[in-house]
């Protein structure tokens, strides 16, 4: 087997095995169905935004159950924008933290969001290794003369 | 996204014909006013609007290939993004301390009447839980307002069925669940149509006195091509058409 497809054939089995283990779901496809020549790095470019949002959410969700009294209106309305997001990027693990906090939030549980908000910084990580080195073979690929294989 | 200045000071005449292809420019085009707290969501939508825009829909086409024939290439849909319910009120003008600045509109226009300014929104597409004022008091405030025939839909993450009653019931036109699919958006096409309608009326005739020099041009998207062959001739015999293919 050539270099092409080697790298191709480890795209397809990585990118297979973060959907089996639930790191991204259908809406991660459709993102990729939205990127094409006019728009090459769209899928990198929205889920740098998330990265970023989410450091950013998180940041503020700890600062805020830090608090001597947990302002949990807050902390909800943080949890809420994450689970959107992640959502709408097909983040799905992240997204299913999300749901848990929030109910955390609702019955205005500490403990319960600080072990929620322990498991998005996991995630969180996994994900952002995960979908570098999706990147990265997508990159060899291309450099290499492959086209990205359109997602089933 | 197309960028619309006003240059240097132009004569009176000038600046008349600058204001009327501004008009014609935006007539051809479909707006879009979005309005969403969230970045991600904004891109997505974005993205979403372009690539439905694109993809084949014989309305577009019509006017992509008439804009080719006048010599203008320009982007099908045109959009607007606004974080928050106040700015997008305060962009169509509905905020009393907005001050009505445009360069090409006589001086004594009133800032309830932003359509003389040439501005044309053919649809709101807003979100439904945002800080400060959300999706269902924008709706309220659009349909009691000089802008209350255009179209507003709400997305919104949540599936609960008593708030979508109650936001077609104030006159939403569609109610989107979150995350946005391309699905989601090719339901917005019959609005579009309805929409640029009166716009087809006159690209129509415009097309009909310049049938000669109508060029059809091969670009990218290759799905596209055999629908520009097939439209080129009956141009005008094809709208009729096209409205029944609006119906889903």
């Amino acid at each position: 087997m050539d270099l092409l497809s080697q790298l191709q054939r480890q795209l397809a089995d990585f990118t297979a095995s973060l959907y089996r283990e639930g790191f991204v779901d259908d809406q991660f496809t459709q993102l990729q169905k939205l990127q094409d020549e006019s728009s090459p790095e769209f899928v990198v470019e929205v889920v740098s935004l998330f990265f970023e949002d989410c450091e950013k959410l998180v940041n503020n969700m700890a600062k805020a159950l830090e608090q001597q009294v947990v302002d949990f209106k807050q902390v909800d309305s943080h949890v809420h924008q994450l689970k959107g997001s992640s959502s709408s990027i097909g983040a799905a693990r992240i997204k299913n933290v999300c749901i848990a906090f929030k109910t955390f939030c609702e019955a205005q549980n500490r403990e319960g969001c600080l072990r929620c908000l322990q498991q998005v910084n996991h995630e969180h990580a996994q994900l952002k290794t995960n979908l570098q080195t999706l990147f990265t073979l997508e990159r060899q690929i291309v450099a290499n003369g492959g086209s990205i294989p359109a997602m089933q | 996204m197309e960028i619309m200045e006003s240059g240097a000071v132009d004569t009176q005449q000038q600046e008349e014909e600058k204001h009327e292809q501004q008009t014609e420019e935006e007539a051809e085009h479909f707006h879009v006013l979005a309005v969403d707290d969230s970045l991600i969501d904004r891109k997505l939508l974005e993205r979403l609007l372009k690539v439905s825009s694109y993809q084949g829909y014989v309305f577009m086409e019509l006017i992509n290939l008439l804009s080719n024939a006048f010599g203008r290439e320009r982007e099908r849909a045109l959009m607007t993004f606004v974080d928050s319910g106040d700015k997008a009120l305060e962009y169509l003008g509905l905020l009393n301390s907005i001050d009505n600045v445009n360069a090409t509109s006589s001086s004594s226009s009133p800032p309830q009447s932003p359509q003389q300014e040439g501005m044309k929104v053919n649809l709101i597409m807003t979100d439904y839980c945002m800080p400060g004022m959300s999706g269902y008091d924008l709706l309220k405030r659009v349909k009691g307002s000089y802008w209350k025939d255009v179209p507003v839909v709400i997305m919104s993450s949540e599936n609960v069925p008593s708030r979508i009653r109650m936001c077609l019931e104030e006159g939403a036109e569609e109610f989107l669940l979150k995350p946005l699919q391309l699905s989601d958006v090719e339901k917005l096409q019959p609005h579009l149509l309805k929409s640029l309608d009166h716009s087809c009326k006159r690209i129509d005739n415009n097309f009909n006195t310049d049938s000669k020099n109508i060029t059809v041009s091969n670009k990218s998207n290759s799905n596209n091509v055999s629908k520009r062959k097939a439209l080129s001739p009956e141009l005008a015999d094809r709208r009729p058409k096209m409205k029944g293919l609006a119906v889903v």
